[in-house]
C-alpha cells in the first residue's frame, strides 16, 4: 500500500502503520524467512497470526484492554492504532501499576499467558487505562511454570515496592495466585533465572 | 605469554598451546563413540592412557620445551565427572613441576571465545551447540567480564538429539554429520517445532520423528528434523539480536561444524546485515587449543587460582565463570 509506513520491524513481524478511510491502522504482518524451508515458514506464520488473533480476541470478550482486531489477512493483523505511552517510558503510577497485576491476573484466570509481559508492552493512555499489546508470544496454557515466569519478568523489571503493588492486585484477580507465587520462588531458585540476573 | 590448555570434558583429550593469542599447537585423542555412546569410567581411562602421548605430541608441534611454558590452563567444567578428573589431574601436576600459574577454564566459555577471536568479532551474539548443550550468549561486562546466557534448550543439546535420532536409524553417529548427509534431496515432513521467545525445545521434535521411523522415508526424515531443529536455533538467535541491538553473529561448539546450519545462520545475518564468523572446524570440536587461548587472557588479566582451589565441576554455568 503506497500510504503505509514502517513504524518498526521485529524479530519476526513488521509493523506499519497505513490510513483506512480515514483512521490509523496498525498492521502486524509475519514476514517470509529465507533460512528456513518453505513449508515451515509458512506453517509458522500461519499458526502464529492465527494464534494470536484467537488470543486478542478472547481476552478482549473477557474486558481485559488490547487493540481492537479490524481485519486478518493470512499473515497480517490489522489492528486499531492506540494513543498513549508505554509504561517503560514513563514513571509508573501506582494506580497504573495495579491495573497491570489486575490485567494480568485476568488474563492467567483465562489460562492465557502473554509470554512477554514487560512495561515495554503496556501502553497507558491519557486517561490512565492500561492496553497490553504484543500477543506474539501468547499461549493458551495451564502451566504454572509459563505463568509464573510472566510475573517474574515484571519482578525483575520493577523496583521492590513497585512490583509488591503488583503483585497484590495480580494476587485479588487471580484464585490460584497463590501456586502461582509458590512456582515463581522455584523458578527463582533455579540456576538459570539466578545467573542470569548476575550483571 | 606461553600457555598450556588441557581438555577432557568428554571423548576428546586435547592439548593446545598458544602464545600471545596464537596458537602453536592443538593436538588431541578422541575416544570412538560407535554406538553404545560414553561411558564415562571408560572414556577417562581412554585420556589418562593418552594424556601423556597427545601433551607430548603438542610441545613437538609448537617446538618448545617443557619449562617454556608460563601458564597452565584446563577445563574444569561442565562435563562428565570422571572424564573432567583427567585433565584436572594432570594440569595440576604439570602446574605444580613447573610451578607456573593455574587457571580453570569453562568449557563453554572457552568455545565461545576461540570462535570470536578466529571468526573476528567484537560484540556477537554466540549460538553455542554442541552434544549436550545449546545456548545463545551475549558478553557483558559487569561486574566483571562474563557471558549471559539469553536463552537455550529446555531439554536436550541438539547434537545429542540428532546422535541419538541417528542411532535409532542405525546410522553411525557422528556429531550430526550423518543426518545431513542422508538429508540430501529430503522433502519437508512436518514435525513439532517449539520456540519460546530465544529458547527452544528438541524432545518433542526427536520422540515424533522417531514415531515416524518406518513411515516416512529416511531422507525425508533426516531433512526435516535437520531443518526443524537449526530453524528453531535460528529463530531464537535472531531474536537476540534484535533485542539486543548487536550487529554480529558467531556460531560455536561441535555442531557448528555443520554446513547447513552455518549456512542458515549466515542467511539470518544477511537479511539484518550482520557480521557472521565461526572457528575452523578443529576448534568447533573439542580441543585444547581453546582452553589454552582463554587461559592465557584470563592469567594475563590478573585472574589467580590456588592449587587447591582447582577441582572440577560437571555443571559449571558458562554465566558463573569469570573471563577477565
Amino acid at each position: 500500500m503506497d500510504n503505509s509506513k514502517v513504524i518498526g520491524v521485529g524479530a519476526e513481524a513488521r509493523l506499519s502503520l497505513i490510513n483506512l478511510f480515514g483512521s490509523d491502522i496498525v498492521v502486524k504482518e509475519r514476514l517470509p524467512k529465507k533460512y528456513r524451508a518453505k513449508e515451515l515458514d509458512l506453517r509458522i506464520r500461519k499458526e502464529r497470526t492465527k494464534n494470536e488473533a484467537r488470543i486478542m480476541f478472547r481476552i478482549s470478550r473477557a474486558g481485559i484492554r488490547c487493540p481492537r482486531i479490524v481485519a486478518l489477512g493470512r499473515f497480517s493483523i490489522y489492528m486499531e492504532r492506540l494513543e498513549g505511552v508505554l509504561l517503560k517510558d514513563k514513571k509508573i503510577s501506582n494506580k497504573e501499576i495495579a491495573e497491570s497485576g489486575r490485567i494480568l491476573g485476568s488474563m492467567h484466570s483465562l489460562d492465557i499467558v502473554h509470554g512477554d509481559f514487560t512495561p515495554a508492552n503496556l501502553i497507558s493512555d491519557n486517561s490512565g487505562k492500561i492496553y497490553v499489546i504484543d500477543f506474539g508470544l501468547a499461549e493458551m496454557t495451564r502451566s504454572e511454570e509459563e505463568k509464573a515466569v510472566d510475573l517474574l519478568l515484571m519482578k525483575r523489571y520493577l523496583k521492590r515496592n513497585l512490583y509488591r503493588l503488583f503483585e497484590d492486585s495480580y494476587s485479588k484477580t487471580y484464585n490460584d495466585s497463590e501456586k502461582i507465587l509458590r512456582r515463581l520462588v522455584e523458578v527463582e531458585k533455579r540456576g538459570r533465572y539466578q545467573t542470569r540476573t548476575l550483571a | 605469554m606461553i600457555v598450556l590448555g588441557m581438555e577432557s570434558s568428554a571423548h576428546t583429550f586435547g592439548v593446545g598451546i598458544v602464545d600471545n593469542g596464537k596458537v602453536l599447537a592443538n593436538e588431541k585423542a578422541m575416544y570412538r563413540i560407535g554406538t553404545a555412546g560414553m561411558i564415562p569410567g571408560e572414556v577417562a581411562r581412554f585420556h589418562a592412557e593418552n594424556a601423556a602421548e597427545v601433551l607430548g605430541m603438542a610441545l613437538e608441534k609448537a617446538g618448545i620445551s617443557n619449562n617454556e611454558i608460563e601458564g597452565i590452563g584446563y577445563t574444569m567444567g561442565p562435563g562428565l565427572g570422571p572424564c573432567l578428573e583427567v585433565a584436572q589431574l594432570s594440569a595440576k601436576t604439570v602446574a605444580k613441576k613447573l610451578g607456573v600459574p593455574i587457571v580453570p577454564v569453562n568449557h563453554c566459555a572457552a568455545h565461545a571465545e576461540i570462535a570470536r577471536h578466529f571468526g573476528r568479532l567484537a560484540d556477537p551474539i554466540m549460538l553455542y551447540v554442541s552434544g549436550g548443550n545449546s545456548q545463545i550468549l551475549v558478553l557483558e561486562e559487569r561486574p566483571y567480564l562474563h557471558y549471559v546466557v539469553l536463552g537455550e534448550t529446555f531439554d536436550i543439546g541438539v547434537g545429542n538429539m540428532l546422535d541419538s535420532f541417528a542411532r535409532k536409524l542405525k546410522l553411525e553417529p557422528a556429531w550430526g554429520s550423518s543426518i545431513e548427509k542422508h538429508s540430501q534431496g529430503g522433502r519437508y515432513i512436518e514435525l513439532p517445532y517449539t520456540v519460546k521467545g530465544m529458547d527452544f525445545s528438541f524432545t518433542g521434535l526427536a520422540t515424533r520423528a522417531t514415531e515416524l521411523i518406518g513411515e516416512e522415508r529416511l531422507s525425508d526424515l533426516c531433512f526435516s528434523i535437520q531443518e526443524t531443529a537449526f530453524s528453531a536455533l535460528c529463530e531464537a538467535t535472531e531474536r537476540a539480536m534484535l533485542l539486543k541491538n548487536k550487529r554480529e553473529i558467531g556460531i560455536c561448539g561441535g555442531v557448528a561444524q555443520n554446513r547447513k546450519l552455518r549456512e542458515m545462520l549466515e542467511e539470518v545475518g544477511r537479511e539484518h546485515d550482520a557480521k557472521f564468523g565461526f572457528a575452523p572446524d578443529e576448534f568447533n570440536a573439542d580441543n585444547g587449543g581453546m582452553v589454552a587461548y582463554l587461559a592465557e587472557r584470563m592469567i594475563g588479566s590478573g585472574i589467580k587460582s590456588r592449587l587447591e582451589d582447582c577441582g572440577i565441576r560437571q555443571k559449571y554455568r558458562v554465566d558463573t565463570a569469570r573471563l577477565g
